[in-house]
């Protein structure tokens, strides 16, 4: 158990819109405007086919796009750019491969200011959080694949943020370390009640963590539904309830890929 | 697991068994070493020729020991290493932060770019003419040739390794409390890029040697180049020998030192 449990912080999105223009002139929607409340210490899951501009949200409210119109709030504060109250999980992991896996961890503490015996100290809690205390020596190269995204889980959760954005970051992994991973992200997620925002394509994983699960749809990328997920944890992917849901999901989402791929019949640019 | 349960880079051993690995590294150098004096040694016994053409290895040792006793040679070489190294730290000090700019910003390369590719096939030694024209055969000349030739593998390989930083990394540092350019850079830039900086300033010595012989033979009043150009004039063949040699041996040497340095600071592995 950790010592100090710094809540999440609610995050608001209002008419949150992204367009880029193209180099013949053509405007592109990447993004609808969107609206959206997340109450702290909320996990927010968005789910949607690729293209469907979950990603670009992500970075928007991660400070690392600006919108081309509307605001997000953490808390009261406006999203001008990163800021390491705002933490985020990239699919890659995104560890430096130059320095060693508690040098990660502490990447973030040493921005913040801290002191290095403390720095080293909350670095190995964190570590031990993620079970990977005999590890902080090693490089990152050293590890597997599910390892370099427990070290970046730490290397997130031990700047304390109020927010933590993750960007598919169980996508690259097997199966097994993937279930795995849902697991330990849960009980780490229960422990400290950050805000998460959750990015996957995969329906089951959504059932499986989320609080809320937002609906996106491509083309341009907007939200088609909000559906809350009441299932207490942890969760059984074979229950009826589960199913039951699964099933309210795929339909919503058959119906938009449908659309998407009759439009892309129509018109060859898209 | 299994690739992180063997620590990289760490064999048993004592401090004796250390000693023999290192020295069994350089057991190679000795074989080609005493190879080459035997078949040198082998054309004298039966070719018989002149002395003036080519001495044998032990005259040529006994002029290598009277060279030394009488300074000759250590002034030679620390004129020549003195050259070598003040000429390619003074490229250091121009392509490393010059490079840096280009593979940062691209609007920079775009300008600066067709201007290398222009000037960078031209040989340093093209430029002896130019630079004995304006700098005269003193320290000026040969320090302007070096430049030249240690200034483009910097600063290529160095724009090299500052552009191809994964940009997730980038993302990850400005997320993890790199707010501005300042701390970015040396947080995130420098490091990634400096495995390939190493490499720049590596090839480039080893350029830079090379041009400071020849630079030496066509005009100079000291330095191994000149050892060996008036080892010529004089027909004294020892001497060009003699030359030689050192210029061999203290190329092998400067690169061990580039060797360790690269081991040490280069995390992208054995």
């Amino acid at each position: 158990m950790l010592a100090e449990v710094v809540p999440g912080k609610p995050l608001s999105l209002r008419g949150l819109a992204k367009h880029y223009a193209t180099a013949d002139g053509r405007v592109i929607e990447a993004l609808k405007p969107v609206d959206l409340d997340i109450a702290p210490g909320e996990f927010l899951v968005v789910v949607g086919p690729s293209g469907c501009g979950k990603s670009t949200l992500l970075n928007i409210l991660a400070g690392l796009t600006e919108p081309s119109a509307g605001e997000a709030r953490v808390g009261e504060a406006i999203v001008r750019g990163p800021d390491i109250d705002r933490g985020m999980v990239f699919q890659d992991y995104a560890l430096f491969p130059w320095l060693s896996v508690i040098g990660n961890v502490e990447f973030g503490l040493e921005r913040k200011g801290i002191a290095r015996r403390e720095r080293r100290e909350v670095a190995m809690r964190y570590l031990a959080m993620v079970g990977l205390s005999d590890f902080a020596d090693k490089r990152p190269r050293e590890l597997s694949g599910g390892m370099k995204q427990r070290v970046a889980i730490a290397r997130t959760f031990a700047t304390e943020p109020s927010i933590i954005f993750m960007d598919e970051p169980f996508g690259a992994l097997d199966a097994l370390t993937r279930r795995h991973l849902q697991h330990e992200l849960l009980r780490i997620w229960q422990e400290h009640r950050k805000t998460v925002v959750f990015i996957t394509h995969s329906v089951v994983e959504a059932i499986y963590l989320a609080d809320r699960i937002v609906l996106m749809t491509a083309r341009p990328g907007r939200i088609k539904t909000v559906l809350k997920v009441e299932l207490t944890h942890p969760r059984d992917p074979t229950s009826d309830d589960f199913r039951t849901i699964e099933r309210r999901v795929y339909a919503d989402l058959d119906e938009e890929l449908a659309k998407s791929f009759r439009m892309e019949g129509r018109d060859p640019d898209a | 697991m299994t690739a992180a349960s063997a620590p990289a880079g760490q064999k048993p051993g004592g401090p004796a068994a250390r000693f023999y690995r290192q020295a069994a590294k350089l057991l190679p150098y000795l074989y080609a070493a005493v190879g080459v004096i035997a078949v040198w040694w082998a054309v004298v016994l039966i070719a018989k020729p002149h002395m003036s053409l080519l001495p044998s290895p032990l005259l040529t040792a006994q002029t290598f020991a009277q060279l030394v006793a009488s300074g000759e040679l250590p002034r030679d070489a620390a004129y020549s290493v003195f050259r070598v190294f003040s000429a390619w730290s003074l490229a250091a000090l121009v392509a490393v932060p010059l490079g840096f700019a280009m593979g940062r910003w691209q609007r920079l390369e775009r300008v600066l770019d067709p201007v290398v590719e222009l000037f960078r096939p031209i040989s340093p030694l093209a430029w002896i003419p130019l630079a004995i024209l304006w700098f005269g055969i003193d320290e000026g000349g040969k320090i302007f040739v070096i430049f030249i030739g240690t200034f483009f593998p910097i600063l290529l390989n160095t724009i090299a390794g500052a552009k191809t930083i994964d940009p997730v990394l980038i993302r990850a540092g400005r997320i993890l409390g790199c707010a501005d350019d300042a701390s970015l850079f040396r947080k995130v830039v420098l490091p990634a890029a400096l495995p390939q900086v190493i490499v720049g300033l590596r090839i480039s010595f080893g350029t830079g040697w090379a041009a400071i012989i020849a630079a030496e033979l066509v005009a100079a009043r000291s330095g191994l180049g000149y050892l060996i150009s008036n080892g010529m004039e004089v027909l004294r063949s020892d001497y060009v020998l003699v030359g030689m040699v050192t210029i061999g041996v203290l190329g092998v040497l400067f690169d061990a030192v580039f060797r360790w340095v690269d081991r040490r600071y280069n995390w992208m592995g054995e």
